[in-house]
């Protein structure tokens, strides 16, 4: 159990027996029953977890706008300008454009498929959403710490957003659209495989599934990505694309496609699937760091969950630099690089990692 | 397609691997540069671009040099300087050109044509304003702080002198070179405006040594002073009998 959970329990507790006590005060029988009922232990379990959730959501979301930020300052840099300059070092440019496309008209094209286009937008939405809860910032500031399939049920989670695209891609009645959603659909499929493999790899040599215990494994040995640099690799380029980023951005490539699966989104919406793309590659980097950069170990001087988001920031900073270096690949080179390379060598890590633990080197 | 398989050997597979890592060396400098120094965006409200020497931004004027001949109106291409009343206070009322920076094409004409420098180019861009009224400078607006190098100075070589060879370029203003009013006396009338107008009192009437026929007196023509005269023109304009002609040097 963690301890913001304690801490929110006990909270909860306090302000649920406040409820109680005000409705004690009413002298209505029906009333006084439901205040005891409110102090049951199922009811603070219950909204303790939802808090614990939203306050982790908010922090998370917050975090995915920073790298926002990060890529707009650090591609600033690259391209030799200054990058955004609303507010604090250009921080406020994130809300600005979120005030901006929260005042937006909510448009549905009129040939669309109504409930499915206003329904894949939120499945999409709603899988990043619970890819939040999945990534704890350490062993105490976490909405599940110590899930035993932690791993696994990301990945899974991960895997519903090619499902939603289609649907979107398909909803909006638009070649553009149609034809972003099979290219997102066709690119994270290739790509998921040897994600997936290198996952497996890690945990082949650490013999656990939840991030608490690939973590301590790696806070008493080593860091993964030395004995398993390939896989670091390719799980590096294969998140790239499972993010949709340049130089693996053909969902939604500009020249090409308008917007990809999104053109027909607009107002809001399109504002949160612009910013899930970030959140999205905020758990790609959390992910990675999990993995193979230890996770939240560091030395002691400050917090852990400090350790883990510099960790994620300076992998969020080699997809910056990857999409300044690089230009976008055709669809048919995307599949080969999935296919004939990376799948490849992440069975290539994986025989690494079988041989490391049959040698009994870890 | 198939030319493509064909052209791909086993020795391209690294090739693409060579050329992300190039393109991300390349970048990674780039980065450290812009963040060692500075980026070249320039934050143009606070801090201005450095301009040349010879930029030419708005004509700016130095009323104490101005002799109102008229020049800068007479060359501008766009027409946009014309020469207003002004009352000024030792010299009286006298004409100084205005100009309508609305339609200033920032040529800096004027300035080459000014033959005493008190028409400069300023390095003034920021031009905008709220309505027209407010492009339109006076002399009084006009004014700006003199520098070394405001003033537009130019070499120029004469055509004839052009044939083959070594050519002699002359400076702004010289003096061997000037362009000269030529008299057509038979038109004469003798009536003195061009020596009313001249701005820099190069007209001098003097008499011929004839007499009038009818009235017997003295017929004067003007007399002009190479060293004094700017070929404002000014003269030929007013002469009402067309006497008076510019006789170019080529």
């Amino acid at each position: 159990m963690s301890t913001l959970y304690h801490e929110l329990t006990n909270f909860t507790e306090w302000l649920l027996g406040l409820v109680a006590s005000l409705l004690d005060w009413t002298k209505l029988g029906f009333l006084s029953d439901f205040g005891d009922w409110l102090q049951t232990e199922p009811v603070v379990t219950l909204v303790a977890t939802l808090l614990v959730a939203v306050i982790f959501l908010i922090t998370a979301m917050m975090f995915g706008l920073c790298f926002i930020w990060e890529e707009r300052k650090f591609l600033g840099r690259f391209m030799d300008r200054r990058g955004t300059q609303v507010g604090m070092l250009g921080f406020f440019q994130n809300f600005a454009d979120g005030i901006k496309v929260v005042l937006k008209e909510h448009i549905v094209p009129k040939d669309s498929d109504h409930a499915l286009f206003e329904m894949a937008i939120f499945a999409y939405l709603a899988s990043t959403f619970m890819l939040f809860g999945c990534i704890p910032f350490s062993d105490n500031f976490a909405v599940f710490p110590n899930v035993n399939l932690a791993v696994l049920l990301g990945i899974a989670i991960f895997s519903f957003g090619p499902f939603a695209i289609l649907v979107g891609g398909w909803a909006s009645n638009n070649k553009f659209t149609l034809i972003g959603g099979m290219r997102a659909a066709a690119q994270l499929i290739a790509l998921e495989i040897p994600l997936l493999l290198c996952v497996v790899s890690v945990v082949v040599l650490t013999g656990d599934l939840s991030f608490v215990g690939i973590v301590s494994w790696q806070e008493h040995n080593i860091w993964l990505i030395v004995p398993l640099f390939i896989g670091a690799v390719t799980f590096f380029v294969a998140s790239v694309g499972e993010s949709e980023r340049i130089p693996f951005d053909l969902p939604e490539a500009e020249a090409e496609l308008v917007e990809g699966w999104a053109t027909e989104y607009g107002d809001v919406r399109w504002g949160l699937q612009m910013a899930s793309d970030y959140f999205r590659a905020y758990i790609l980097c959390g992910l990675f760091t999990m993995l193979f950069l230890g996770g939240w170990a560091g030395p002691d001087f400050i917090w852990a969950e400090a350790w883990y988001l510099a960790k994620t920031f300076i992998v969020f900073f080699f997809f910056i630099w990857v999409r300044a270096a690089t230009v976008r690949i055709r669809t048919d080179q995307i599949l080969k690089l999935g296919w004939r390379r990376l799948l490849p060598l992440a069975v290539l890590n994986l025989f690494v990692a079988i041989a490391l633990k049959l040698a009994g080197v870890f | 397609m198939r030319i493509e398989e064909k052209r791909y050997t086993k020795t391209d597979h690294f090739r693409a691997t060579g050329y992300v890592l190039k393109t991300m060396k390349v970048t990674f400098k780039g980065l450290v540069r812009a963040t060692k120094h500075r980026p070249c965006t320039i934050m143009y409200p606070w801090e201005k671009l450095i301009y040349p020497d010879n930029f030419r931004g708005r004509p700016g004027i130095i009323l104490e040099k101005c002799i109102g001949c008229a020049r800068c109106a007479k060359e501008c291409p766009n027409k946009c300087i014309e020469m207003v009343q002004l009352e000024l206070p030792n010299v009286g009322k006298v004409k100084r050109p205005q100009v309508n920076l609305g339609r200033c094409m920032m040529c800096g004409n004027c300035a080459e044509a000014c033959p005493t420098n008190a028409m400069i180019v300023t390095p003034e861009f920021e031009l905008s304003s709220y309505n027209r009224a407010d492009l339109i400078f006076d002399p009084i607006k006009l004014q700006h702080p003199y520098k070394p190098g405001y003033e537009v100075n130019y070499q120029f070589a004469l055509l004839s002198e052009m044939n083959g060879g070594e050519v002699k370029t002359y400076a702004k203003n010289d003096p061997n070179v000037h362009d000269t009013v030529l008299l057509e006396g038979g038109k004469c009338i003798s009536c003195g405006r061009c020596a009313k107008i001249c701005p820099t009192g190069a007209v001098e009437l003097v008499e011929t040594g004839e007499l009038n026929p009818k009235t017997k007196k003295p017929i004067k023509w003007p007399k002009f002073d190479n060293t004094k005269c700017v070929i404002c023109e000014q003269c030929v304009e007013v002469c009402p009998k067309s006497a008076l002609t510019i006789k170019e040097v080529l």
